[in-house]
């Protein structure tokens, strides 16, 4: 799989209060959630480090933010932007949407759960979650890049 | 001249009625969507004048067996995604569109889900936390309820042979 | 800074629950999960023992609650609430489910002078 081409992961993230996290974000935004995504952002909770300064940092990990809702239709496109996702690399799952369907646990058309479809490490709750939850949830990656 | 609000046509006049508004100046299409009602299918569509704002909806009825319109994606570019979903969440096949491929759902489903007929495969196979027989036992004056043991939105017998005999007075549509 | 009404989570106080099943049968998502048992409790003044409800299991799945709060509002007992408790993320999807204890931790102290 070539690797993911994304100006996106260009860019590294510090997590509000957990220096030692350096990532960057593929966000999937695919419903409301992902507004909880750019206003923690906006609230400097998701800070950007500087671009000079980016373009030595090597990531810590590469995070594919999956923040919504996946149709069935929509998941081979998931798990192609998984594979093309450079080492190291986790998934986190954004909302009830994401973690199990939530509000459309019922839906003929939804994914219950992306974890059906990738290895999750990282499951964050809410409908949607706050900027705050994402910044807790995000947290925990630093066990698990220890652990890998 | 102001068309209508609503408009309830044939189905052998559906297209020329748009078509015929279209030419009057209701150039956007704003959305075209079913509504199942047993025997009969209805399928709107609402068309805008730019100019004036003035939007009229378009009424027909086709038989739910044998549900077939005219296609307006000819007409309208954006009527080809409505009729794929209409298509496919209801059943009614669109003559003359072009783009027939599933939008939403896996090809090999059955019946189309927003028929009333069909029900949420879901909420059949998943046992319903409700159904636990709590101790609302008619203690504090209730009335105990069999009825209650089965989920809002799933007819009884419905992948569920065990309970089909729950309450066969009550019954469903 | 999370103001103290803001809804985080869903907490419950056991002991106001009654077991009477409202909020399982009502939540859309089918989230809520209630285990009960009745007990017979004598009162001296009473003549005949009375019949109580005993919860032995409350759990919420909040990978499914879509946090429509519609079991906060139904509870006629106030024993569900809103709580700004939000950092609950967990590494597996069964780490989303909160039983009793979690989900009476995150119960809201939101007048502490009033004492618990």
């Amino acid at each position: 799989m070539t690797p993911l081409q994304s100006s996106a992961l260009e860019r590294r993230f510090r997590v509000s209060g957990h220096p030692q996290l350096l990532i960057s974000v593929l966000d999937v935004g695919l419903a409301c959630c992902a507004l909880e995504v750019g206003a923690a952002i906006t609230a400097g909770l998701l800070v950007l480090e500087e671009p000079e300064h980016s373009a030595v940092l090597e990531p810590r990990m590469n995070v594919l933010l999956i923040s919504g809702t996946v149709t069935d239709a929509l998941a081979p496109g998931i798990i192609r932007a998984w594979e093309a996702l450079d080492e190291p690399r986790v998934a986190v799952s954004f909302g009830a949407c994401a973690n199990t369907g939530g509000p459309y646990w019922d839906a003929p058309t939804v994914t219950k759960g992306i974890d059906q479809l990738i290895p999750m490490s990282v499951y964050i709750p809410g409908c949607p979650p706050r900027p705050e939850a994402l910044i807790a949830g995000l947290a925990r990656l630093a066990g698990v890049g220890d652990a890998g | 001249m102001t068309p209508p609000l609503d408009l309830a046509v044939e189905p052998g006049d559906w297209l020329r009625s748009v078509v015929a508004l279209r030419d009057e100046g209701c150039e956007v299409f704003d959305f075209l969507t079913a509504v199942d009602r047993g025997q009969v299918i209805e399928v709107v569509v609402r068309v805008m004048n730019p100019a004036t704002k003035a939007a009229t909806m378009v009424w027909t009825t086709v038989p739910a067996d044998a549900a077939e319109l005219a296609s307006l994606s000819e007409h309208y570019l954006g009527a080809t995604w409505c009729e794929r979903e209409t298509a496919e969440m209801f059943g009614v096949r669109f003559m003359g569109l072009a783009d027939q491929r599933p939008l939403l759902l896996r090809a090999t489903l059955g019946r189309p889900p927003m028929l009333k007929e069909s029900a949420l495969v879901a909420r059949a196979v998943r046992e319903w936390p409700g159904a636990a027989q709590a101790t609302d036992d008619g203690r504090q004056g209730g009335n105990p309820s069999r009825r209650r043991q089965l989920p809002p939105g799933v007819p009884d017998d419905f992948l569920r042979p065990d309970r089909s005999s729950l309450d066969q007075s009550a019954g469903t549509t | 800074m999370i103001p103290t009404e803001a809804h985080g989570t869903i907490a419950l106080q056991p002991s106001a629950c009654t077991s009477c099943m409202i909020c399982v049968r009502e939540c859309p998502t089918w989230c809520i999960e209630l285990e009960s048992h009745t007990e017979q409790v004598s009162e001296p003044d009473a003549r005949r023992p009375k019949t109580v409800n005993i919860l032995d299991a409350f759990r919420i799945d909040f990978g499914l609650c879509m946090y429509c709060g519609i079991c906060v509002d139904l509870c006629p007992f106030d024993a569900l609430a809103w709580s700004p408790e939000h950092d609950l993320a967990a590494t597996t999807a069964g780490g989303l489910v909160l039983g009793i204890d979690e989900l009476s931790r995150a119960w809201p102290n939101r007048n502490p002078t009033s004492g618990s």
